[in-house]
């Protein structure tokens, strides 16, 4: 059945949307920064998976974590150096910076890898399996795997663990936060670092099967960004099931309309969200 | 007081007038209304980006609107490409309106994101559809049939009509800065709750700046269609576009009247002369300089270099 | 013959959740009264202040103002209406001057900047503000800038004015200027609903106290009665109201 194939192609894709989408949205809803260069982060993370291989031949056991701490690390960096420094100041600045880190960042990666993309072997993770009647490659099927596990890890931990509380306490009321103890500032390097992460491992799981070129990052931001905002602001849940849902929009509308249109598809659908209901699946009116 | 930015202002028009004469070089003119057109495009960015405070970066979507709507009116029906800018206008104030209505009611980003989306979405579809020119793109006549074709040798005629539409456009931003909209959209920017408090309406605020920019980039989209002859999806459409309108609002100064004017004599020469000596931008090289610069601008002096500029001048009259 | 009051508010509760904030209060304004709205801290007058401004919806109650039901207006709507109001964190346009502060306020009733800037400048000098006209808001002080909320507000031209605590943080002697300023706004017509803690405010200016507590009104009536009464004074853990901040 081709439909159920397209289908579950797209849920494994939009598992990995959801991952990254998810980091988003806790950075968004803890300090109420956007991250412009979100999807830039996975492309570096797609790069580092791919240099892992063909210079030190190691798979994903080893780009994923080389990935989550890379960007996690650049993710505290960018808290650090820049994001600190503009949270409080006009939304100029703010979206301006993060803007122009991922303008920056993108094209950095043109002029050191040229426009042409690379992809990695289709069976480094295994053969393309069938499974009920569905071809489903190992590559997507460990993705989207390991990107729901992960995801559902991070909304267990927000809201299970101390962690957790203490870094929602500081989205709900930072100077409340203070008073109980708590530092903002480690709590929100922390988010940034989380986000980091995630684009991380979703970047080192999404370049085991789809195209990595400089520019995609372009296209992801996007797509986090549709994803966030169908879900509901600050929502982890809410990113999950966005996430699946675009995947599976965008898999569809690629089969039934063709390749070009399944952009088009998922920014009008956005747009239309944004008309009817912008608080999203999760979010509160 | 007030005579010396007087005095300065008919000096700064006086050298705009009569600059392009004196130089006599038609390289050196080009570029002059490449940044005049340049500045147009930012001044009006700057209505929403910069006095409003919105933060468009899917600009391109009304300029490409002006463009396209020119060269098709030209294509589908013979006209002079200038005389489609009305129907550009028309086209972008509706997209202004689909964009910005439900998103001025949310926080900034939203409306940031869904700039980005409908320029993208507007793109791709332009890209597809035949008639609209498809990754080809349209062009506009191949020879002058009159003079309302506006079709110049030299660059001169196309200096002076820009040079005209810019201070129509910064006049009326003049203007907007001392009225009741002018003080709403800071007051907006300044406290949305408390400018709501003194019965200032933000939706139609907001929008009411929008549309003025949108209406004016379409503008800029016509003439350039008119000069360059030429327009297609990543032309006048890829968000390469609208990243250089913020880049030269930022860096001259958001918000202020000459702000933009002063980053696209900056940069417009800057780009041509990098183009020269780094081999195009295809290598890339020239918008790593421009996110750099952009980020250098919203870390450490978001009001841009017209910012520093009154700066030194408050503290010497203090 | 009983005038109808200008602003009647009428069974309002705000509930958050399972948290009733405001749990059925009802409130008169009449047509230039000055009314005190006070209680302990967490009963509630805030939140009904803040439905009473528009910031929020109310869940259930109705209120009207003028004869007009305003219960689902919106805060622009208010002020074009006649409400005006303070918040308890001034917030002043900072990147503006005093002067051009006021001016957004003046601009409501008067499109034209000419007409505005009249109208802006009678209100600073009537709020003795005109000597930091050109001054940058955020060159104020807590006094400075309250009194810049007042005057904002007051460009409005309302009839009804609702003050958040427009006198929390000040010293004895700004709050005695304080004081002055709301007898001289009283003055003209305007009406008053004042939200505060400094009981001496309270017994000097308003015709009305109403006290709140858990949401409720709990008692209503001139001030110096008010303070006396046993359910009040139990109300605020058995401490006496007179001459005294609460809380």
């Amino acid at each position: 059945m081709i439909l159920a194939q397209v289908v579950a192609s797209g849920l494994l894709l939009g598992a990995v949307y959801a991952l990254f989408s998810s980091g988003l949205t806790l950075i968004w809803g803890m300090m109420n920064v956007v991250n412009f260069a979100h999807g830039d982060f996975v492309m570096l993370a797609m790069y580092v998976a791919f240099f892992a291989w063909t210079l030190g031949h190691a798979g994903p056991a080893m780009s994923l974590p080389l990935a989550a701490i890379g960007l996690f690390g650049l993710g505290a960096l960018v808290y650090f150096a820049l994001i600190r420094h503009v949270m409080r100041g006009p939304m100029l600045a703010q979206i301006l910076s993060t803007f122009g880190l991922a303008l920056l960042l993108r094209y950095a990666a043109f002029w050191a890898f040229s426009a042409n993309f690379v992809t990695l072997p289709g069976d480094l993770v295994g053969p393309t399996l069938d499974i009920g009647g569905l071809r489903l490659q190992s590559s997507r099927l460990l993705a989207g795997g390991v990107a729901i596990l992960l995801t559902i890890g991070m909304h267990l931990m927000l809201t299970r663990t101390m962690l957790g509380s203490r870094m929602l306490a500081v989205a709900e009321d930072r100077s409340a936060a203070t008073l109980v103890g708590i530092r903002p500032d480690r709590m929100q390097a922390l988010a940034w670092g989380l986000g980091g992460a995630s684009t991380g491992i979703a970047g080192a799981l999404i370049a085991l099967f789809y195209y990595i070129s400089p520019t995609v990052g372009e296209a992801l931001t996007l797509i986090a960004f549709v994803v966030v905002c169908l879900g509901g602001f600050g929502s982890v849940p809410g990113a999950l099931l966005a996430g699946l849902l675009i995947g599976v929009t965008e898999a569809l509308s690629a089969y039934w309309l063709g390749p070009v249109y399944q952009d088009v598809v998922v920014y009008g659908l956005f747009l239309v969200v944004l008309w009817v209901r912008p608080q999203g699946l999760l979010g509160t009116a | 007081m007030r005579r010396a930015p007087i005095a300065a202002l008919l000096l700064l028009a006086a050298a705009s007038i009569v600059w392009p004469m004196l130089v006599d070089n038609v390289f050196y003119q080009r570029v002059g209304a490449l940044v005049l057109l340049a500045a147009i495009s930012a001044s009006a960015w700057n209505l929403i980006g910069g006095y409003a405070g919105q933060v468009s970066i899917g600009h391109a979507i009304f300029f490409g609107a002006g463009a396209y709507s020119s060269l098709l009116c030209f294509t589908d029906f013979g006209w002079p490409p200038i005389a489609g800018a009305p129907v550009g206008v028309a086209v972008s104030l509706l997209l202004a309106f689909l964009i910005g209505t439900p998103t001025f009611r949310l926080r900034g980003h939203y409306f940031s994101m869904a700039t980005i989306a409908a320029a993208e979405l507007v793109r791709i579809l332009v890209t597809t559809i035949k008639p609209l020119g498809g990754g080809v793109g349209l062009m506009g006549p191949a020879t002058p049939r009159s003079v309302a074709d506006l079709s110049f040798r030299s660059p001169l005629p196309y200096y002076y009509i820009f040079l005209g539409v810019l201070a129509v456009l910064l006049g009326l931003t003049w203007a907007m800065e001392r009225s009741r909209l002018g003080y709403y959209l800071r007051a907006v920017s300044g406290g949305e709750r408390a400018a709501q408090s003194l019965g200032v309406g933000v939706l139609p605020t907001k929008l009411a700046a929008l549309l003025l920019s949108a209406a004016f980039t379409a503008i800029a989209g016509s003439l350039y269609a008119v000069m360059v002859g030429f327009a297609d999806p990543n032309s006048v459409l890829g968000i390469l576009v609208s990243v250089k309108m913020v880049i030269m609002a930022a860096l001259g100064g958001a918000g202020t009247l000459f702000g933009p004017l002063l980053g696209a004599v900056i940069l417009v020469p800057l780009e041509e002369w990098t183009n020269d000596v780094f081999g195009g931008s295809g290598t890339g090289i020239t918008y790593v300089i421009y996110g750099a610069i952009i980020l250098l601008i919203a870390r450490f002096q978001p009001g841009g270099l017209l910012a520093i500029w009154y700066r030194r001048q408050a503290r010497r009259a203090a | 013959m009983v005038e109808a009051p200008m602003l009647a508010a009428r069974g309002v509760v705000q509930a958050f959740g399972r948290l009733r904030a405001v749990d059925g209060a009802d409130l008169d304004v009449a047509s230039g009264e000055i009314v005190g709205l006070i209680g302990p801290n967490g009963a509630g007058k805030s939140t009904f202040f803040n439905a009473l401004a528009g910031d929020r919806i109310p869940t259930a109650g109705q209120i009207c103002f003028e004869g007009r039901d305003i219960t689902r207006l919106r805060p622009a709507s208010h002020a074009r209406l006649g409400i005006a109001r303070t918040f308890q964190v001034p917030v002043t346009f900072e990147d503006m001057t005093v002067a051009e502060n006021v001016l957004v306020g003046a601009f409501l009733r008067h499109p034209r900047r000419v007409d505005a800037a009249r109208a802006a400048a009678e209100v600073l000098a009537f709020t003795g503000l005109d000597a930091f006209a050109r001054a940058p808001a955020r060159r104020l002080g807590t006094p400075g800038r309250k009194r810049l909320e007042i005057a904002r507000a007051l460009a409005t031209a309302p009839r009804l004015l609702l003050l958040d605590e427009a006198l929390a943080g000040l010293n004895p002697a700004e709050v005695q200027a304080a004081i002055g300023l709301l007898r001289r706004i009283h003055a003209r017509g305007i009406a008053l609903v004042i939200v505060e803690h400094i009981m001496e405010v309270i017994l000097t200016l308003a015709d009305r106290a109403v006290v709140f507590h858990q949401g409720r009104v709990i008692a209503a009536g001139p001030p110096r009665e008010v303070v006396e009464d046993p359910g009040v004074v139990a109300a605020y853990l058995g401490r006496s109201l007179s001459r005294r901040r609460a809380g």
